[in-house]
């Protein structure tokens, strides 16, 4: 039998197996805890009115909260008997999460289904050890954001490429007297803090975390915590106009949007909210790889997904149609034109799908001028270390980053702490 | 007739004593218990290991845990003295200004003062976001107006305790004074007549009557004063996550922080009660200086 045979003899036994599993669902009443927004999940809500009209016996109710808040609501009822069936989490979350026992094992049906229709690199991380726990949605990936207005009044031609010309840049766009910056940092958000960072050391050839271990350490970090603190002490970024809120909002964003912020590092997710706080002046917004530093070899950042996982205390039933409706949810029957349901409530807040056939599906919309820089770059991107621990280390890295922000620690201190605290905290979660 | 008396009072304090047991004793032995455990918040009861007082000496130890929980406890501490030490006087000044029967309107500005306290957290804290905001506050922008610079208020480490602190003394300085005035109107008002007869001046009569007579009620006051402060969290979760670099990172916020979003159940049970002892420690020694100065008179 052929390689190509015994494909696509798999993906109609997954198929069969799916379309079973189908018919034996029971009633149930399954719940979906997201942090989306009203309007996104307006439209989880009205997919899962269009998947209830040939499921009648299974009512979905869908719970939003604040990004701030999701791990907690998680946590403290999310994860029991009586809580969400569904949730839609950060693979940096699903360590913990699956060592706790919360999230379920994906069943074999749809993890080959899974398997056979996203990237390798997205399915190991919704998986531990070999066992996919989640059916992975979004993809998001960091790239240097700039405003080309702003550019252009500098006499700006082209985006920087390299960690000089970006200090370059960045210089010719402060200009304190109108109360701009030339680059924006984040703060009061551990990812805001952290994914800025940790691309601008991927793309210096460093890393945060090998094989489990640390490596803040290395020149590559030494660098990079050195950069941070010339755009401070220079005064091309200042973090009073940095702080982000519960709902990833914020100084930061109004200081982008309103044209204070010359450029700024962020992932794709935030189409909407630049679109919604700018208007027409979104035009303005442009997409570059994120320059390399001196130690680096090619322009790479961080990439990180989402996923959603199906509660593992909530009652068999209710597990059995969460997966059922997952499956339809992801799957490419559920959307237009071949894509999944899932696809268009992702794109609708500019974030990439992952699903192999949503990417095909998207492929216009995905070649946008915003997008674009964001799909380039993914080849390139370094996924977010997912490690036991992984939500502590990012604060207390968050912490570090923050001090040197706010000329607390010098660039050294910061990298030494930094590599302590890592070092302490991933050795005591994986004990 | 003894055991008549002994049945009637088990009968009659019995359903309190049980109330009072199962929803506050039990609560509060278990998270002395799981302060001596190594536990995870979402895992049972069962998989807890007896650490013995190891969770104690980590969060007073030297690594980031120790480095936030002692952060953590200071800022509840600056934050408890500054609500507590701005709200007492202040909500005495302003109970002797609405108090007057005289002045015009003094209803009206009790409704008003009170009305801050009746506002949904949730509220204040959006509102108070954006009249902070450094770049486009209405805050910043009317001490523009009379020359003074744009203030960071919650986007510095420096500035965003305090900016707390004054959102905390907003919305609560009306129900304090409520309070004085209640207070207040305990005063016998012949002793004033007597101490104006006296030709007793107006700071006089404040220091020699008003406030001796008004310390139970701001003993009453400062002891409500301290435990909302010490339970400060929403404006932390809302607007500021307990930052700039952990600057408002208070007990309550880092325990919720620590034992529910990590699931470091032993490490938040310690917090817990490392916390309910400096408020036992707190209130206790409140009680002692009053008493002493009650003695002392």
């Amino acid at each position: 039998m052929s390689k190509s045979n015994r494909s696509m003899g798999g993906v109609f036994g997954a198929a069969a197996l799916l379309l079973c599993s189908t018919a034996w669902v029971q009633a149930a009443d399954i719940s979906f805890l997201t942090h989306w927004s009203p309007e996104t999940v307006a439209q989880l809500e009205a997919a899962a009115a269009t998947y209830t009209e040939s499921n009648s016996d299974t009512t979905i109710t869908v719970r939003a909260v604040p990004f701030g808040d999701l791990l907690t609501t998680l946590r403290s009822s999310g994860g029991g008997a009586g809580g969400a069936t569904i949730a839609g989490i950060y693979d940096a979350w699903l360590p913990d999460l699956a060592k706790d026992g919360l999230v379920a094992p994906v069943p074999d049906a749809i993890a080959e289904d899974v398997e056979a229709n996203w990237p390798d690199g997205v399915v190991n991380a919704a998986s531990i050890d070999g066992t996919l726990y989640g059916i992975p949605n979004e993809i998001d990936v960091y790239a240097l954001n700039y405003n080309k207005a702003l550019f252009e009044e500098a006499g700006i031609t082209e985006a920087p490429k390299t960690w000089d010309e970006f200090l370059a840049a960045a210089e010719k766009l402060t200009d304190p007297a109108k109360g701009q910056q030339g680059f924006g940092l984040i703060n009061s958000w551990a990812a805001g803090v952290l994914h800025p960072f940790a691309s601008l050391l991927v793309s210096n050839g460093g890393d945060l975390v090998v094989d489990g271990r640390p490596t803040l350490d290395t020149p590559e970090a030494t660098e990079t915590f050195e950069l941070y603190e010339t755009l401070v002490r220079e005064g091309y970024a200042d973090p009073a106009m940095a702080t982000a809120d519960a709902n990833t909002t914020g100084p930061f964003l109004d200081n982008f949007v309103s044209g204070r912020t010359g450029m700024i590092i962020m992932a794709n997710w935030w189409e909407s909210a630049l679109k919604a706080g700018m208007g027409e002046d979104f035009e303005n917004v442009a997409t570059a790889p994120i320059p390399v530093g001196p130690s680096g070899d090619v322009a790479r950042s961080i990439s990180y997904s989402w996923m959603t996982v199906v509660n593992a205390q909530a009652p068999a039933e209710e597990q059995e149609a969460a997966w059922d409706f997952l499956a339809w949810l992801n799957g490419p029957e559920s959307g237009e034109e071949g894509a999944s349901a899932m696809a268009g409530i992702l794109m609708s807040m500019g974030i990439l799908p992952s699903r192999t056939s949503d990417v095909a599906a998207y492929e216009e919309e995905l070649g946008s001028p915003f997008l674009a820089g964001y799909v380039d770059v993914l080849e390139n991107a370094k996924p977010f270390p997912v490690v036991l621990g992984g939500q502590e280390f990012s604060e207390a890295l968050q912490q570090q980053l923050e001090a040197l922000q706010f000329g607390q620690v010098t660039a050294a201190e910061a990298q030494a702490n930094a590599q302590a605290d890592a070092e302490e905290i991933l050795a005591r979660a994986a004990q | 007739m003894q055991r008549h008396l002994t049945r009637s009072l088990v009968t009659m304090l019995g359903p309190a004593v049980l109330l009072i047991g199962v929803f506050i004793f039990v609560p509060m032995l278990l998270t002395i218990w799981l302060s001596l455990q190594d536990w995870s918040t979402q895992t049972g009861f069962e998989t807890a290991r007896f650490v013995g007082l190891q969770n104690f000496f980590d969060i007073f130890g030297s690594t980031s845990v120790g480095r936030d929980f002692k952060a953590a406890l200071i800022n509840t501490a600056i934050y408890t003295t500054l609500s507590v030490a701005i709200l007492l006087p202040l909500s005495v000044a302003l109970g002797l200004l609405v108090h007057q029967r005289r002045v015009p309107g003094g209803v009206a500005l009790r409704t008003v003062l009170f009305s801050t306290y009746m506002v949904p957290m949730i509220a204040v804290a959006l509102v108070f976001s954006k009249l902070y905001s450094p770049t486009e506050g209405p805050i910043n922008q009317i001490l523009g107006w009379v020359g003074i610079g744009p203030q960071p208020w919650l986007s510095s480490p420096q500035t965003a305790l305090y900016s707390i602190v004054i959102l905390n003394i907003w919305q609560q300085v009306g129900y304090f004074t409520v309070l004085a005035v209640a207070g207040l109107t305990q005063i016998p008002q012949a002793l004033y007549e007597a101490a104006e007869i006296d030709g007793a001046t107006v700071l006089q009569r404040f220091w020699t009557i008003t406030l001796p007579l008004l310390a139970g009620t701001l003993l009453f006051s400062a002891v409500i004063a301290i435990i909302n402060a010490v339970q400060v969290f929403e404006p932390v979760a809302l607007i500021t996550q307990g930052g700039p670099v952990n600057s408002t990172n208070v007990l309550t916020y880092h325990i919720r922080r620590v034992g529910i979003e990590r699931g470091q159940g032993g490490l938040g049970s310690a917090m817990a009660v490392t916390m309910m002892l400096a408020l036992v420690v707190a209130i206790t020694a409140l009680f002692a200086a009053f008493r002493s100065r009650e003695r002392a008179a």
